[in-house]
């Protein structure tokens, strides 16, 4: 497993752990910049997000960094807003999918035999539809659309991906010499998943968060593009590239900057995913 | 925001825009003139986004059949013409008894159906059944429920029996395609009498209409047309620039207009739609059984800039439910002009000094979502606040249309002449004005269209005193074409889109 060349000797990881990689550095920076303008946008606004402040369909200049939509508002603070809505929906949906699915992995792991196979298939299921469609299915049978439905929509569909890798990890855990040991020396199993099996998965389950934070913030901008995420006027990025689609060719900055934040922030949670996957689980250090 | 009102400002504005369009029209004819090297029997390819669900204009096909086969395959006793106005087809002649309540019509002689077989006027009367028939989905199938009986006294004359004066008869019966009495399927095939019959019809893709040799009237100036259909803008605005079509029917969007208006090899043609784009509320529930509040809502809406953002510097601002090419036509623009001042006031005697909340249904489509922004932003400066609830085509049809569960939503409407919605207290909109009921009843029992005008006029004026709805502004039309096609309609009442002037030059 670490016999590639380059790979880091196990032996040598308490020095490894301190150095720490690149990818999480540009990563960190790139989601912290992201984090910095949602959290900015709770005080302060270039404009107000729903004035009419400018001509129609302005290029980008000094008043207005990326331009202005149809109706004159600004587009670079409602890029801002939007960055705050990605972040929220983002870590909302993974906080929700976290709680559903290791609470579902970890039952699973510890389940008879016969219930395992049935949580197992029905994860499988649940993977097999595309996050997208569970989440629309979700968003329409709570008749209203909203930042709360959206949340909650792409929390559950995403748990199940979760749930998978949870069992999976936590069965891995469950398998080792020491588990058998605790149990014979009396340990309940709230105890064993406290003390043994979360401490134990969570490097692998934190890289996968931060990949499923990622996914999430491109599920909540695919739910507002087809009008079902948050109603306007919340500056989802996702509708501003609905409301830009009709105006590419004359404006093409209107769709250009709210793909351009989308696809950073997307990109910034992959490298701090990976960066994070080589700085807290040295065993898989190498394998990509 | 805006200088102070002067009442010359619109009405200025008005005549500039007329005359834009007058010059508009003089190179369009212009042009044709000029397409004297047309060739007759060249294919002409129309590209378009409507494309029909079947084939029959009484079994819900949508607008797309009646882009395709009204006038083109199928004619009626009258047709709409372009400028909107009614001019017989297959009646060559009509006769209105004394009282009003009986017409009798005299059909053209030589009339073929594309299967060969001779117009009588049982094809009449077997047309005006299917659209009257309990099952049919026709539009205007309330239109024609005054009909008492259908009388055919020899192959050449139909007698239509009134239980009450209807002075639009002859226009509703523009919406009843004759067709042979003996056709079967006419979902999926068709037998009408007009210029083209049905070619092949590709569904999803295309539906072909040939050159019917055996037309009573005036040869078309094309040896066919092919309707492409296309479910995406953008895709069929590049078929126009790679040169796979050669017209486009109905630009949704003025900003892929560019590249057609800055290339020679393209003529952008701007008519009149009938689409008016309105905020309706529900007339029924507090508050907006209050006319005060309907009022200011009115007035806080900047409706030029609004349509400016929309459509740049095109469509209009009608100030009412009735487009320029309706008879009825009034500019009532001024009456609830926009005046953020005089919308506050409004409101604190309406008893809403500190504003109100409501909830606008929006359609998930282009331009609904941002025109609800746009309100929501002018309701904010008044006090009002506003929820957006995007919602989707159907979801509108059963809440709103069915159910009358809403408080305000924006729609557009298609139909030509439909301002006698407003006389029906039981439309989704919930609008009941006694005099404005009467007044439509009157007008439909007109002797004369003289009389008729002017009772529509007095409603429509009504109406928009009481601002029963917040119309915010007419739709343009605009058609793209190669710049060696001419001949084609401007104009897109009902969507409908004569084939049979159209010229193509070269090969």
């Amino acid at each position: 497993m670490n016999g590639t060349a380059g790979s880091m000797p196990q032996t040598e990881g308490k020095m490894t752990r301190r150095t720490i990689p690149l990818s999480l550095i540009v990563g960190g920076v790139i989601v912290g910049l992201h984090l910095l303008a949602g959290l900015l946008t709770l005080f302060w606004t270039p404009y107000d997000p729903t004035a009419m402040v400018g001509g129609r369909l302005a290029g980008p200049s000094l008043a207005h960094w990326a331009g202005t939509d149809r109706l004159g508002r600004d587009l670079f603070t409602q890029i801002l807003i939007g960055a705050r809505i990605a972040i929220e929906v983002g870590s909302g949906a993974v906080a929700i999918g976290a709680a559903i699915g290791v609470t579902l992995g970890i039952l699973a792991a510890f389940a008879t035999r016969t219930l395992d196979d049935v949580f197992a298939a029905a994860f499988d299921i649940l993977i097999a539809f595309p996050t997208l469609l569970v989440a629309m299915l979700i968003v329409a049978a709570s008749q209203t659309a909203s930042l709360f439905t959206a949340v909650l929509a792409i929390g559950i569909a995403g748990s199940a991906i979760i749930a998978r890798l949870t069992r999976i990890l936590a069965k891995r855990v469950l398998s080792m010499d020491y588990i058998v040991a605790a149990r014979v020396a009396g340990s309940s199993w709230p105890s064993i998943v406290v003390v043994h099996v979360l401490p134990n998965i969570w490097p692998t389950l934190i890289v996968n968060l931060a990949l499923q934070f990622g996914l999430a913030a491109m599920a909540e901008s695919s739910l507002s593009y087809l009008g079902l995420g948050a109603p306007p006027p919340n500056a989802s990025w996702g509708r501003l590239l609905q409301e830009a689609q009709g105006t590419v060719y004359t404006a093409p900055f209107g769709a250009i900057a709210p793909g351009i934040a989308l696809v950073t922030l997307v990109i910034g949670v992959n490298l701090l995913a990976d960066g994070l996957r080589a700085f807290a689980d040295p065993t898989r250090r190498g394998r990509r | 925001m805006r200088r102070s009102h002067s009442p010359l400002t619109s009405p200025t504005r008005g005549v500039t825009v007329s005359v834009v369009r007058l010059v508009a029209l003089m190179t369009a004819s212009l042009t044709s003139a000029q397409a004297a090297d047309a060739d007759p029997n060249a294919s002409v390819s129309i590209g378009s986004l409507y494309e029909p669900q079947n084939l029959d204009n009484t079994a819900g096909a949508g607008q797309g059949i009646n882009e395709a086969f009204n006038g083109n395959v199928y004619e009626a006793l009258f047709r709409l013409s372009d400028s909107g106005a009614v001019e017989p087809v297959l009646a060559k002649d009509y006769k209105v008894s004394e009282d009003g309540l009986t017409y009798t019509f005299t059909l053209q002689p030589g009339v073929k159906f594309h299967s060969g077989e001779p117009l009588t006027a049982r094809d009449v009367k077997y047309s005006i059944e299917r659209v009257t028939a309990p099952d049919s989905k026709s539009s205007r199938k309330n239109s024609l429920k005054g009909i008492a009986s259908i009388e055919t006294p020899d192959d050449a004359t139909v007698v239509i029996k009134l239980s009450a004066r209807s002075i639009s008869l002859p226009y509703n019966l523009s919406y009843v395609w004759i067709v042979n009495d003996a056709a079967k399927d006419l979902k999926s095939s068709e037998d009408g009498t007009g210029p083209y019959k049905l070619g092949d019809w590709r569904r999803g893709s295309s539906l072909s209409l040939a050159r019917f040799d055996g037309y009573w009237g005036s040869k078309p100036a094309n040896g066919g047309v092919t309707f492409r259909y296309f479910t995406d803008a953008t895709a069929l605005n590049n078929a126009l620039l790679t040169g796979a079509v050669d017209i486009i029917t109905s630009v949704q969007s003025p900003d892929s207009l560019k590249q057609f208006q800055t290339n020679k090899s393209f003529t952008v043609a701007e008519g009149q739609s009938t689409t008016k784009l309105l905020l309706a509320y529900n007339d029924r529930v507090a508050p907006f059984d209050n006319v005060k509040v309907r009022k200011a809502l009115a007035r806080a809406i900047d409706k030029k800039k609004l349509l400016n953002a929309i459509w740049g510097d095109r469509g209009l601002v009608i100030g009412s439910f009735v487009p320029p090419t309706d008879p009825w036509y009034v500019d009532l623009t001024k009456v609830d002009d926009y005046n953020v001042e005089s919308a506050k006031a409004l409101l604190a005697e309406a008893g809403f000094k500190d504003g109100f909340t409501f909830t606008i249904d929006t359609p998930n489509y282009d331009p609904h979502p941002l025109v609800a922004q746009f309100l929501q932003t002018e309701y904010a400066k008044i006090g009002v606040k506003v929820n957006i609830n995007i919602i989707t085509a159907n979801e509108w049809y059963s809440k709103v249309y069915k159910a009358h569960d809403f408080q305000a939503t924006l729609q557009e409407h298609v139909n030509h002449r439909d301002i006698v919605f407003y006389g029906n207290p039981d439309f989704y909109w919930g609008y009941n004005n006694p005099k404005v009921v009467d007044l439509v009843k009157a007008a439909e029992a007109s002797t004369t269209t003289d009389e008729q005008t002017a009772r529509l006029k007095e409603a429509n004026t009504l109406i928009a005193e009481d601002a029963a709805s917040n119309w915010l502004y007419l739709y343009p039309q605009i058609v793209v074409s190669k710049a060696s096609v001419t001949g084609y309609p401007v104009n897109g009442l009902n969507s409908q889109f004569f084939a049979s002037g159209i010229r193509k030059a070269g090969k």
